[in-house]
């Protein structure tokens, strides 16, 4: 059952479908402070309940410019590789189940989409891209934006 | 089943952590106790191991591993009723018997289950060390202690054993608690809670405080752990070298953070093997050198401060400086002008470099590319430090220090680009503010560096490293310089913002991206909740290709030092020219202006001298006479910096070095004196003197000196005395008889002024010291000094 749990968000500026599985929790982003030198999706550094978190900029991993963080957003915990990371959502809509089934990935999709996106999913007539936030975290060959 | 399974794996888990350790130790024991046959105790404890073995691999059914250790505790056995004694055979034996045993684990530990094989061969090679007929001693004593002994001592041993995983997750625990009580205290502060609720968080904090400072302590292990291994290493590598090698190890007792220690093994062991492989001689050499065969090998330990020092010593040959840069020279990683300016430690410091081995050739034991570099790299990765003393043909220690715990630290907060950022605090020297009197700041080819008390360091700015720019709110008066070191024999100055205080930091690893930036050693959560970077001090060096070692800034003093004498020599550089009269003569370079050619008709001669027309100007010429001809002719052009005087050569020879040995002339004069020049002597002009002769004004016509007559001299006083001091003093004197006109007349008696007509002043001398009247214008005759005031007064233009 568990598996069918997904979180709905816009992302960069696009609606898709995160497994829950993959998901530690959504917060409200605290003070943010930035770490100079480090790649371009990486928005910062803030403190949750005594742990840090590196905020990731999704925008920047697809290929878009990176957007400011404001104050109250919300965003994403993952844990990837022992490390906690947030990755900056633009919205947070739904957490609910989805039954049907993933679905290939048809199209061409933009690059930056490309590297993240998993499957499809339809859900209420849309069809959403599935994400693996591990990905958004994880680019070897992230190229400056 | 599943359920089943997982109790043996834990058995099993526990089996295997159990008997690594064990077989270390006992390696160890084994071959301290082969150095001394007759310490029972040490007996006792191998034996008790290799039964400890026996006894739960019984339980695991395990049947190799219970056969081979059952050998081994048999042959011991044997030895301590007395029925075999202690030699290298049986030490052997059960050595490989404990390399089975390990063998055997690492692929249980793999696979999970005992492979199949036969352990006949090392058995048999115990069994057959066994036949050689030994004396038996001290029979009945020794077996009534059996397994009492054994079950006593174990009681001693109150100990659990706890999965690694478990003790990390418990320390994360801790020092998130840590995180969340200073965090709750800020929001305590911030919300001015009542007494009493401040009070009994106190406590909470206390005691938060106290766990913390246990679960560290959990953390830490005996260093004996680090040193169990060694004495088998020794052993094995000596023997197979062919050298006897003492090893003892003290301090065994001193306590390390586990992860500390797991950064250290590795380091340690190779400098042990490096001792044994290099340091050590060869038997033939220890005994030409007159010291024991036996050599000897230390590791000790010992806490100072928050500091452990592990110190390897060896009695061995040390290291030569002079053999170390022919090596490094040969290994082309350094260059013939480099080593002339190292000193003897940074000589030394050389087997720190990469792609340096001391090993005269490649050994098989240590020379397999894994160096000092290595080594330093590995211990300064944890904070800690590499230190070499040397004493030549003495021996060489090794000493690494390294930080007691690398999870919390004391930190500095700077502030840059309007963030806070932590330093390790053990790797700050020096805390100046930039406006302070003795930090000096200089731009080099568009580098900076900071000049502190007479010292150069690099200067980095903590804003440019990190690619940002100057937060406008910040004051320059806070700017300050913080000297790091951050690891032997480098350092350089960062400047920062400002500085805000020291903390205690609870370091946790930041995301691997940040990390991979090589700035950052991690992240902290100080008191105010906000995350800060601790920097990585030794990274920031690397990403700013920045030279920090302090070695070779001396070199660079030394270059500029060099240069500097080198100007001063050019300075002194001497034009050779052909005089006039064909003599080979010098000058100072430096007092030529020019060098020019004028048309013979250039000089013509006017009030008794010799002047030269060039251009506009005048000069006078330093020549007795017009030049004969209508040719052209050269000049060299003097110049004092007031006025100029033309010197008439043949030609200009060369520019040389002005040697530094001058024959100086007796008298001065316009030679100076004479210098040797590619063999050849060569007169040295004497500018001063030159210069003098003409610079008298006008009017004075040097060339011909001023005349003195001497008149009243009856008794030739006149002639022998004063006559060479006049002449010295650059007058020309004649007799009173002479006829020849004369610019002032000297007078020896008081009263014969009336026999001598005409102009010319007078100067009278008298015989007396003492002045006859107020008004008595002569001169004692024996004032030198009055006599050759009152002629230049009244004449002028020559030398007082």
């Amino acid at each position: 059952m568990m598996d069918k749990l997904y979180l709905v968000a816009r992302i960069a500026d696009t609606r898709v479908a995160l497994r829950s599985r993959a998901i530690h929790s959504v917060v409200t982003v605290g003070a943010v402070v930035e770490v100079p030198a480090a790649p371009p999706h990486v928005a910062g550094l803030f403190a949750l309940r005594s742990r840090v978190f590196t905020l990731i900029d999704p925008h920047v991993v697809v290929g878009l410019s990176s957007v400011p963080v404001a104050p109250g957003q919300r965003v994403v915990v993952v844990d990837v590789a022992d490390h906690g990371y947030a990755l900056l959502a633009d919205e947070i809509e739904d957490v609910c189940f989805i039954e049907a089934p993933e679905t290939r990935v048809t199209g061409k999709l933009l690059p930056g989409w490309a590297r993240v996106a998993e499957a499809m999913i339809e859900h209420e007539g849309h069809s959403l891209l599935v994400v693996d936030p591990s990905h958004f975290i994880n680019l070897p060959a992230l190229k400056a934006a | 089943m599943g359920r089943t399974g997982t109790l043996m794996d834990d058995l099993l888990n526990d089996f295997l952590a159990e008997t690594a350790e064990i077989l270390a130790e006992a390696g160890g024991a084994l071959v301290a106790w082969e150095a001394d046959p007759a310490d029972r105790a040490q007996l006792d404890a191998i034996f008790r191991l290799v039964h400890t073995i026996k006894g739960s691999s019984g339980f695991l059914a395990l049947p190799r591993v219970t056969a081979l250790s059952h050998a081994a505790e048999d042959a011991l056995d044997q030895v301590r009723r007395g029925k075999r004694t202690a030699d290298a055979a049986l030490v052997t034996g059960v050595l490989a018997i404990i390399d089975r045993l390990g063998q055997l684990c690492e692929i249980l530990g793999k696979k999970g289950v005992e492979p199949a094989g036969d352990d006949g061969d090392v058995i048999a090679a115990l069994a057959v060390a066994d036949t050689v007929p030994k004396a038996p001693t001290e029979t009945g004593e020794v077996q009534l202690r059996r397994e009492d002994d054994i079950a006593t001592d174990l009681q001693g041993w109150r100990s659990i054993r706890v999965p690694l995983p478990l003790l990390d997750s418990v320390m994360t625990g801790v020092t998130d608690i840590v995180l969340a009580r200073n965090e709750f205290a800020r929001m305590l502060r911030e919300s001015g809670a009542n007494p009493s609720l401040i009070a009994s968080f106190d406590r909470l904090s206390d005691s938060i405080a106290g766990m913390r400072q246990s679960v560290s302590q959990m953390r830490m292990q005996r260093i004996d752990k680090l040193f169990s291994p060694l004495p088998r290493i020794v052993r094995d590598l000596a023997q197979d070298l062919g050298k006897k090698v003492r090893f003892a190890t003290s301090g065994g007792e001193v306590e390390l953070d586990r992860e500390m220690m797991e950064n250290i093994r590795d380091p340690l062991i190779h400098i042990v093997r490096n001792a044994i492989d290099h340091g050590i001689e060869g038997l033939d050499e220890r005994v030409a050198a007159g010291k024991d065969v036996t050599a000897t090998i230390a590791v000790s330990a010992r806490q100072s401060g928050n500091q452990i020092e592990i110190e390897v010593r060896d009695d061995g040959r040390g290291l030569s400086p002079d053999a170390l840069v022919a090596k490094a020279m040969a290994s082309r990683i350094l260059s013939a002008t480099d080593a002339r300016a190292l000193t003897p430690k940074e000589k030394l410091d050389l087997i720190f470099r990469p792609g340096f081995s001391t090993a005269a050739k490649i050994t098989a034991i240590s020379g397999r590319g894994v160096g000092m570099d290595i080594v330093k790299a590995n211990v300064e990765k944890i904070g800690g430090i590499v230190e070499l003393r040397s004493e030549e043909g003495r021996g060489l220690s090794i000493l690494l220090r390294v930080p007691m715990t690398l999870t919390i630290i004391s930190g500095l907060m700077v502030r840059a680009a309007g963030q806070y950022f932590a330093i390790p605090r053990g790797s700050v020297r020096e805390i100046l503010l930039e406006t302070s009197d003795s930090v000096r700041i200089e731009r080099v080819g568009g580098g900076e560096l900071a000049i502190v008390r007479g010292e150069h360091y690099p200067l980095l700015r903590l804003e440019t490293v990190l690619g940002r720019n100057r937060d406008h709110r910040d004051d320059v008066e806070d700017r300050a310089l913080v000297i790091v070191r951050p690891g032997q024999g480098q350092s350089y100055a960062l400047s920062v913002a400002a500085i805000h205080d020291h903390e205690e930091l609870v370091i946790k690893p930041a995301a691997p991206m940040i990390m991979a930036t090589g700035l950052y050693a991690g992240t902290t959560l100080p008191d105010n909740g906000r995350p800060v970077l601790l920097l990585d001090v030794q990274g920031i060096l690397a990403v700013s290709a920045i030279d920090a070692s302090e070695a070779g800034r001396r070199m660079e003093e030394a270059v500029e030092a060099e240069a500097a004498a080198a100007a001063e020599r050019h300075a002194a550089q001497l034009l050779l020219f052909r005089d006039t009269n064909g003599r080979s003569r010098g000058v100072r370079l430096s007092v030529i202006e020019r060098v020019e050619e004028v048309p013979a008709l250039a000089l013509f001669e006017s009030a008794g001298r010799i002047q030269a027309q060039i251009g506009a100007d005048i000069f006078p010429v330093h020549a007795a006479t017009l030049p004969e001809g209508d040719g052209t002719l050269k000049l060299l052009r003097l110049h004092d910096g007031h006025m100029v005087l033309c010197y008439p050569i043949d030609a200009v020879i060369d520019i040389v070095r002005l040697p530094d040995m001058v024959q100086p002339a007796l008298a001065p004069g316009l030679i100076a004196g004479v210098v040797l020049v590619g063999g050849e002597p060569v007169e040295l002009i004497d500018p001063f003197w030159l210069m003098e002769q003409y610079a008298g004004g006008a009017a004075a016509p040097v060339l011909r000196p001023p005349v003195c007559r001497i008149a009243d001299d009856p008794d030739g006083w006149g002639d022998n005395f004063l006559a060479p001091i006049l002449q010295n003093a650059g007058y020309r004197v004649v007799s009173g008889a002479s006829t020849e006109a004369a610019d002032v007349l000297l007078c020896l008696t008081d009263d014969g002024a009336a026999a001598h007509p005409g102009d010319v002043p007078v100067i009278r001398l008298r015989a007396s010291a003492a002045a006859a009247s107020p008004d008595d214008d002569t001169v004692y005759r024996y004032d030198r000094g009055a006599l050759l005031e009152a002629l230049r007064r009244r004449v002028g233009g020559t030398r007082a």
